[in-house]
């Protein structure tokens, strides 16, 4: 009896052996890498791949969604009408031509988030002992995201590597903003390779830095108003800056190409790349505005409308070359504005084949119950012979030396400036120069390339443009996401909102 | 002596000349002939038989009030000593009705054991052990075969369906194997999941998928199909279903949306052969009512191309089922086992959509050292191999294979000289999707587990078990070049899925039993290990230089490399994630009154630092009233009221979210796949090191009542469950590493509601037996002190992008409709919204507020027959189909439209933007199953010892006013990972369903 308690007790006690803990519970991770701390709260990653990342992340310019659309949608030049069953969207378009988002609005938070986004991750780079070259980059990417928030919502927040998902970033003023992304490029110029003038630029040189401070001298009176909506005040000094910085690109081989449609190709002749994105392609700029039965069938949407269509003589390359309709893929496509009869590859006219009529863009265009044929199209990326999407394009950098000039009074050579531009796309001369001349120039160059919000708010056009429902001041800068203040208790809704 | 006839019975066994049974059974004769050596008792001997006159062997006879026992030989004979003349017999077996016989002096006593499902039902599972029913303090459920949906059933959610109070089951279409949604008692979680936990003997499931769904090109995301399909549902024996937090809190941090235990048929009796064979017809119950081709072309003239074609008539057929089940079994008091093998070849009723299973089983067991030690295992092993079609649960402008159907124009043939008529990108010909396109998964699954247990002490046992849940996926998605659709035309396509998960559990615990006279107790204390390594490859190939299907996927080379875009692997991952547990249950069992109470400890990889840990405590309380003399005894044969309380929890998020984590994202081609973007390094989280278990109290009252002699019997049941510390995934403060973090939001999610089953036994004699079996549930849903808004639902199709139909906010049920109000047409034909242009909530909600079933069983000599109602109240269902397909704007895009569209005075140019427009009351009564069979009268000695032969019709009639295809629908319109629920979009079509078929036992 007592050995056979005695085995039972040893058989007990080596159930309750087999229940002590067999794990730790400790991950042993195999498809991540797993950053640890050094001591200092923070876990460096490795700068070189975070880096490249981020390049990559540049890839969210070629969206025809969220930073595109806020920068270019609330404008004269851009309508996003509804036709019938297609690009009703929500009404994330119609309120973006209207003026009439609020702080829900999709392509808001979606901005916001990838703006964000991208300027932590440069933070993570700096953060991560990078090579001065390294850091000199991610400083540049830093300050081209963190310029766009600043410029959409008139505040910009920060978080610190160390600050984990507990802490509520600090907000930036626009004014603590813009003197920190102008320190930011400052540092970095010196560590970017000054590079000459090349169909591709991916990645960040002396130019690009150079460009984006030159943009925020030239706007500095807006980021620094005591109102958003202005008045503002342009300081001679600042002017001076701008055209400082312009002549410095200007130094790096920068000129002006007389073929306008190759700077949008990969092609040896373009000369006015600054800064382009090697992720993904221009695509969406020709799909969300050719139609469905050319080639390549298109999403039938964006258009422009004939108020600024009219803005161009005739003659002026940029408002476009018919079709080449040789044969060949996609040669069926116009470049510039497309209006009136379409054409195949072989150039035999293209039929609607929802309504079998002939398929002829017009002039005319409305928001709402819009058929499929409305509006005018714009094509400045062909998609028989687009390259890589262009994020600064030397000739809106020349236009800001020019408009610098004109601003701080000397108006005849912003005027020789312009018509050695204009002489260049087979336009007349003008014969004076004024803002509002100065304002179409600009509009005549960059249509559609996603910077004429700023522009139109710069000249004070922004809340009067047409088909603009609200002209309420307050739209100028957009509304903080609702979801975003829920999620940081320093951020104070906008104005307005 | 003794110790002489033990050392001759063993050299017997080993010389193979004596069974385990007659061992055993000489062993206790001779323990007999040595303890009872009284005067005046006598011999008995006889013969146990069961209902059908087969010879039972192994059957225990005890003498009541003594361990004086025996058991029956192969034969079924027995010969007890040495019992007392007046004394009384306890003839019991597992599965039988146990059965008391007074000797009264006599020397030969036959007995004849019922085979008495009754009995079955008596005991219910309730996770690492059984409780007699009449002894439950929890709400748990125990349902058995003859409950279970009859006919073609692919899997075993569909088994329950409607049968048990609180519990809704929502086939997300009518695909074959295709997602099912099991909600218990409400929705508590938003990403936590909100599928119970499933243990299959023993063993729990990770509820993750087990093969690949995913994205392809033009036509948008697929679903997985349902990880529960590898279960052959005619190996399960029964299902319980533990529904308050006093009964799953021994699952602690899975046990917040339930748990449902399945167990395993095993074997029984001498030995038989079954082998169960049916053939199910299945059609479409209701198909659109589409234009045809002549209201078609009257409507869009300009649209007219001549033909005539009947698109749901091209794509939908009969859908032939067959099932062969052949299983082999039998078992003893110590021990059993059981064979089976299964096969299951459903086509769909689209056109070559179809799932194939071969199911494998098996469970033993066999008990050694004087029944002391116990010897348990069990597998199942199934090959599920799925044929696919391009329906999907996002498709945008250019529609999926069902919104093809849906939209084709009626007057475009299908064939042009010869070939598919393929007039566009965003046109795809629904039959030309069908034919190049083919779409195969293959899923390997085996799950199993080992189990010792042992009796240390009398009433003391340790068990150990280890389980298993292994599976591999491959899916093979291919899409020849010759398909004129968006991204496929010219280049092909092809989409390889890999998804490896491989699960081992690990379990030890201690049951202790004690009678301690007025108390009876039963502990339990265990630890339990469970790992789950998960494991995913995804490859993307195209630019084909073939448009041979099974050489694109077989002959990978065929995607040429020298292209830009080329064949390329999307992804791969591997993530494995622990859980260990400790737990521990005592119920006390005062007769009027019994005391449960319930801990355990789970430690998960899922959270770090000090939060690793959860604890989740129960507590329930019985109360026997039917034992209290102020219940009248004429009126009521049972009376109990339960009482329980728990905090139960939910761990069910991805991998790993409190450390930094970085990795290399998923690459993708474009549209075109003339580009590749992604690869870049990114944060797979904002790691939150604060991550805890979310955690849901609950309160259960239970009245449990039984009339008329038990004649009619049920339950009511009340209850409170609170969710808190919801894991949730909201927008991170930006600047962030990713647009989203994981928090514990605190909030407050309530799921309140009554619950009634009842059981009447109608009419019960000879010839004639009716049973009714009705149950109802009621279920409010509320979200509480929700900070911020969160949308979810996302609404699919040509113009629609970004839009969505419900929000998650404080004060509104789970995923209530915020839609714009609808008020007509202005003279324009277009959308008037009264509100305003702008969502808004509608005071409408997908969850439905009362769910019902009713079940009649009736029994008429060899005919039985059973019908079963069921029903769903007070939802609401948005139509992402029609909006997204049936407009005049549709119409006027080229798109076939059904009928009614025509009578509106919307206009061509209108927006169908989200509204009330779309919205539509969801209820429905379905006859969900009618079955009908026959016994044949069989003459004894033949070598069929039952044969029956049935009939069964499922989903036959739903009452309904929704204009759907079906209102038991909820497509996966999840945003940002937020669930949806109750949107209709292209889902599978639900058939009715005829089967034919014999059970046949040898």
């Amino acid at each position: 009896m007592k050995n056979k308690e005695i085995k039972n007790i040893l058989l007990a006690s080596c159930g309750i052996f087999m229940m002590t803990a067999c794990t730790d519970l400790i991950n042993n991770e195999k498809d991540t890498i797993v950053a640890v701390s050094d001591g200092d709260g923070f876990a460096a990653g490795d700068p070189t791949e975070l880096l490249i990342s981020a390049y990559k992340d540049l890839g969210a310019y070629t969206d025809q969604g969220n930073i595109y659309a806020l920068g270019q949608h609330p404008t004269a030049e851009m309508i996003p009408p509804t036709r019938g069953v297609d690009w009703g969207d929500n009404g994330v378009w119609r309120t973006l031509d209207q003026h009439t988002w609020d702080a829900t609005h999709s392509a808001v938070l979606g901005a916001w988030n990838q703006l964000n986004e991208r300027a932590y991750k440069c933070n993570e780079i700096i953060a991560s002992n990078p090579s001065p070259a390294q850091k000199a980059e991610a400083q540049f990417l830093r300050a081209l995201n963190m310029f766009h928030v600043m410029d959409y919502w008139g505040k910009v927040p920060f978080r610190e590597v160390t600050e984990g998902v507990d802490v509520d970033p600090r907000v930036l003023t626009r004014t603590e903003a813009f003197d920190f992304i102008v320190s930011d490029l400052e540092a970095a110029v010196s560590g970017l390779d000054a590079m000459g003038p090349q169909p591709l630029q991916a990645k960040a040189n002396k130019a690009a830095a150079n460009f984006l401070l030159a943009k925020l001298y030239l706007n500095k009176a807006v980021y620094t108003a005591a109102s958003p909506a202005g008045p503002y005040s342009f300081d001679n000094g600042d002017m001076a800056k701008v055209i400082g910085y312009v002549d410095a690109i200007i130094a790096d081989g920068y000129a002006i190409n007389d073929d306008f449609f190759s700077n949008f190709t990969e092609d040896e002749g373009n000369t006015e790349t600054i800064l382009n994105s090697a992720e993904g392609t221009p695509q969406n700029r020709w799909m969300m505005t050719l139609h469905y039965d050319q080639n390549p069938s298109g999403w039938n949407g964006f258009t422009t409308l004939a108020d600024f269509y009219d803005t161009f003589e005739d003659g002026d390359i940029r408002k476009g070359l018919p079709a080449e309709a040789d044969g060949t893929d996609m040669s069926g496509i116009g470049f510039g504005f497309l209006i009136g009869q379409q054409y195949d590859d072989n150039g035999d006219p293209i039929t609607d084949s929802r309504s079998k009529n002939l398929l002829k863009f017009t002039r005319d265009v409305t928001l709402a119950g819009t058929p499929t044929d409305k509006g005018i199209r714009a094509i400045k990326y062909h998609p028989a012979r687009a390259g890589k999407y262009i994020l600064m394009r030397f000739a809106e950098a020349y236009l800001m030396k020019a408009e610098a000039m004109m601003r701080s009074g000397d108006t005849s050579g912003a005027l020789a400036m312009i018509n050695d531009l204009r002489a260049k796309r087979d336009a007349q001369s003008l014969s004076s120069l004024d803002e509002n001349s100065m304002f179409e120039e600009i509009g005549r160059e960059l249509y559609w390339e996603g910077g004429k919000r700023t522009t139109e708010v710069r000249f004070g056009k922004y809340t009067t443009g047409t088909g603009t429902l609200i002209q309420d001041d307050y739209t100028i800068l957009y509304p903080i996401p609702s979801s975003a203040i829920v999620s940081n208790p320093n951020l104070e809704q906008n104005e307005g909102y | 002596m003794i110790n002489q006839l033990y050392q001759k019975s063993l050299s017997t066994l080993q010389k193979g000349g004596m069974s385990i049974t007659k061992l055993v059974a000489t062993t206790l004769t001779l323990c007999v002939i040595s303890l009872t050596a009284f005067a005046q008792n006598i011999n008995v001997s006889g013969k146990v038989i069961d209902a059908t006159g087969e010879e039972m062997p192994g059957v225990s006879i005890q003498l009541k009030g003594s361990t004086t026992g025996t058991s029956t030989s192969v034969d079924g004979n027995y010969t007890i000593n040495n019992v007392p003349s007046n004394g009384t017999l306890v003839y019991s077996f597992v599965g039988m009705q146990a059965q008391e016989v007074a000797v009264q002096g006599r020397s030969v006593i036959n007995v004849t054991l019922a085979n008495d499902d009754q009995l079955l039902e008596e005991v219910v599972v309730i996770g690492y052990g059984t409780v007699k029913k009449k002894d439950l303090t929890g709400a748990v459920n125990a349902i058995g075969t003859k409950d279970f949906q009859k006919g073609v059933v692919t899997s075993p959610e569909q088994l329950m369906q409607g049968r048990v109070a609180g519990v809704q089951i929502t086939q997300s279409s009518g695909e074959p194997g295709g997602g099912i949604n099991v909600r218990i008692r409400g929705t508590s979680s938003v990403y936590g999941g909100n599928n119970p936990l499933f243990v299959i003997d023993g063993v729990p499931l990770s509820g993750d998928n087990t093969s690949g769904g995913g994205d392809s090109q033009g036509l948008g995301r697929q679903a997985a199909k349902n990880p529960l399909n590898f279960l052959n549902p005619a190996d399960i024996q029964s299902i319980d279903i533990l529904k308050d937090a006093s009964a799953t809190a021994i699952y602690g941090a899975r046990g917040a949306q339930g748990v449902v235990l399945i167990t395993t048929k095993k074997g029984k009796g001498k030995g038989t052969l079954d082998y169960g064979y049916s053939l199910g017809f299945s059609n479409i119950t209701k198909k659109y009512d589409l234009l045809s081709s002549e209201e078609f072309a009257a409507a869009n003239p300009a649209q007219d191309l001549g033909g005539s074609t009947d698109w749901q008539d091209e794509l939908f057929r009969t859908g032939v089922a067959h099932q062969h089940n052949l299983s082999y079994g039998g078992g003893d008091a110590t021990g059993n086992y059981r064979f089976s093998l299964g096969y299951l070849d459903q086509n769909g009723i689209i056109e070559t959509s179809s799932i194939k299973r071969y199911s494998v089983g098996f469970t033993g067991g066999k008990k050694f050292i004087n029944n002391k030690l116990n010897i348990t295992s069990n597998i199942n092993l199934a090959n599920t191999q799925d044929k696919g079609v391009g329906i999907s649960e996002n498709s945008g402008y250019t529609g999926d294979l069902l919104g093809g159907i849906l939209k084709s124009n009626p007057t475009m043939p299908v064939y042009t000289n010869g070939d598919y008529t393929q007039l566009g990108i965003t046109l795809a010909n629904p039959v030309a999707i069908i034919n190049l396109n083919k779409d195969r998964t293959n899923t390997l699954r085996a799950l199993g587990n080992l189990a010792a247990e042992l009796e240390i002490v009398e009433g003391l046992k340790f068990k150990t078990v280890l389980g298993f849940d292994k599976s591999f996926s491959s899916r093979k998605n291919a899409f020849s070049r010759d398909l004129v659709l968006d991204g496929v035309v010219d280049i092909g396509r092809l989409y390889i899925t890999d998804i490896e998960t491989d699960n081992n559990l690990w379990e030890n615990y201690f049951t202790y039993d004690k009678d301690l006279g007025n108390v009876t107790l039963n502990a339990l204390l265990g630890y339990s290990y469970q790992s789950f390594d998960g494991y995913y490859k995804g490859s993307n190939l195209a630019n084909f230089s073939t448009s041979d299907l099974d050489l694109m996927v077989n002959n990978l080379a065929s995607a040429d490399a020298s292209q830009a875009v080329n064949n390329f692997v999307s992804n791969s991952s591997s993530e494995k994630d622990e859980l260990q547990s400790y737990f521990g249950r005592l119920n006390l069992n005062m007769g009027k009154f019994l005391v449960t109470g319930t801990l355990r400890i789970d430690g998960s990889t899922k959270f770090g630092g000090n939060n690793k840990y959860g604890y989740f405590p129960s507590g329930a309380f019985k109360w026997k009233l039917i034992d209290e003399d102020f219940v009248p005894k004429n009126v009521f044969s049972d009376l109990a009221l339960r009482v329980g309380y728990g905090v139960v929890g939910n761990q069910n998020i991805p991998h790993n979210l409190f450390q930094k984590r970085v990795r290399y994202g998923n690459w993708s081609a474009d549209q075109g796949a003339t580009t590749i973007t992604g690869g870049g390094q990114y944060f797979v989280a904002f790691q939150n090191p604060d991550l805890k278990w979310e955690s849901t109290a609950a309160l259960n009252v239970g009245l449990d009542f039984a009339f008329a002699n038990n004649r009619v019997s049920g339950n009511i049941e009340f209850y409170d469950k609170h969710t808190k510390d919801l894991l949730f995934q909201v927008n991170s403060a930006q600047p962030a590493p990713n647009p989203f973090s994981w928090e514990n939001l605190d909030t407050d999610v309530q799921n309140r509601g009554v619950e009634l089953g009842l059981n009447v036994i109608a009419v019960d004699n000879q010839k004639f037996t009716w049973e009714v079996l009705a149950n109802g549930a009621y279920n409010k849903n509320l979200i509480k002190n929700l900070k911020g808004v969160y949308d979810t639902g996302e609404i699919n199709g040509q113009g629609l992008t970004g839009a969505f139909a419900q929000r998650l906010a404080e004060g509104q049920p789970m995923f209530a409709y915020f839609l714009r109000e609808f008020g007509g047409f202005d003279e324009n034909g277009n959308s008037i919204y009264p509100q305003g242009d702008f969502q808004q909530f509608v005071g409408s909600s997908p969850l439905p507020t009362l769910t019902a079933g009713l079940t009649n069983n009736f029994t008429f000599g060899n005919f039985d027959a059973s019908v079963f109602f069921n029903g769903v109240f007070g939802n609401y269902i948005y139509s992402n189909t029609r909006n997204a397909f049936f407009t005049k704007g549709a119409l006027n895009n080229g798109g076939n439209v059904t009928k009614d569209v025509l009578d509106t005075n919307e206009g061509p140019w209108n927006a169908p933007d989200v509204s009330t427009r779309f919205l539509e009351k969801g209820d429905f009564v379905r006859l969900q199953n009618l079955n009908l069979g026959y016994r044949v009268p069989l003459s004894a000695g033949n070598a069929i010892s039952s044969l029956r032969l049935f009939v069964t019709g499922q989903n036959l009639m739903t009452f309904t006013k929704y204009s759907g295809q079906d209102p038991e629908v909820s497509t996966n319109k999840s945003l940002n990972g937020i669930p949806s629920f109750g949107i209709d979009y292209t889902a599978y079509p639900r058939a009715r369903t005829w089967t034919l078929g014999a059970n046949i036992s040898f």
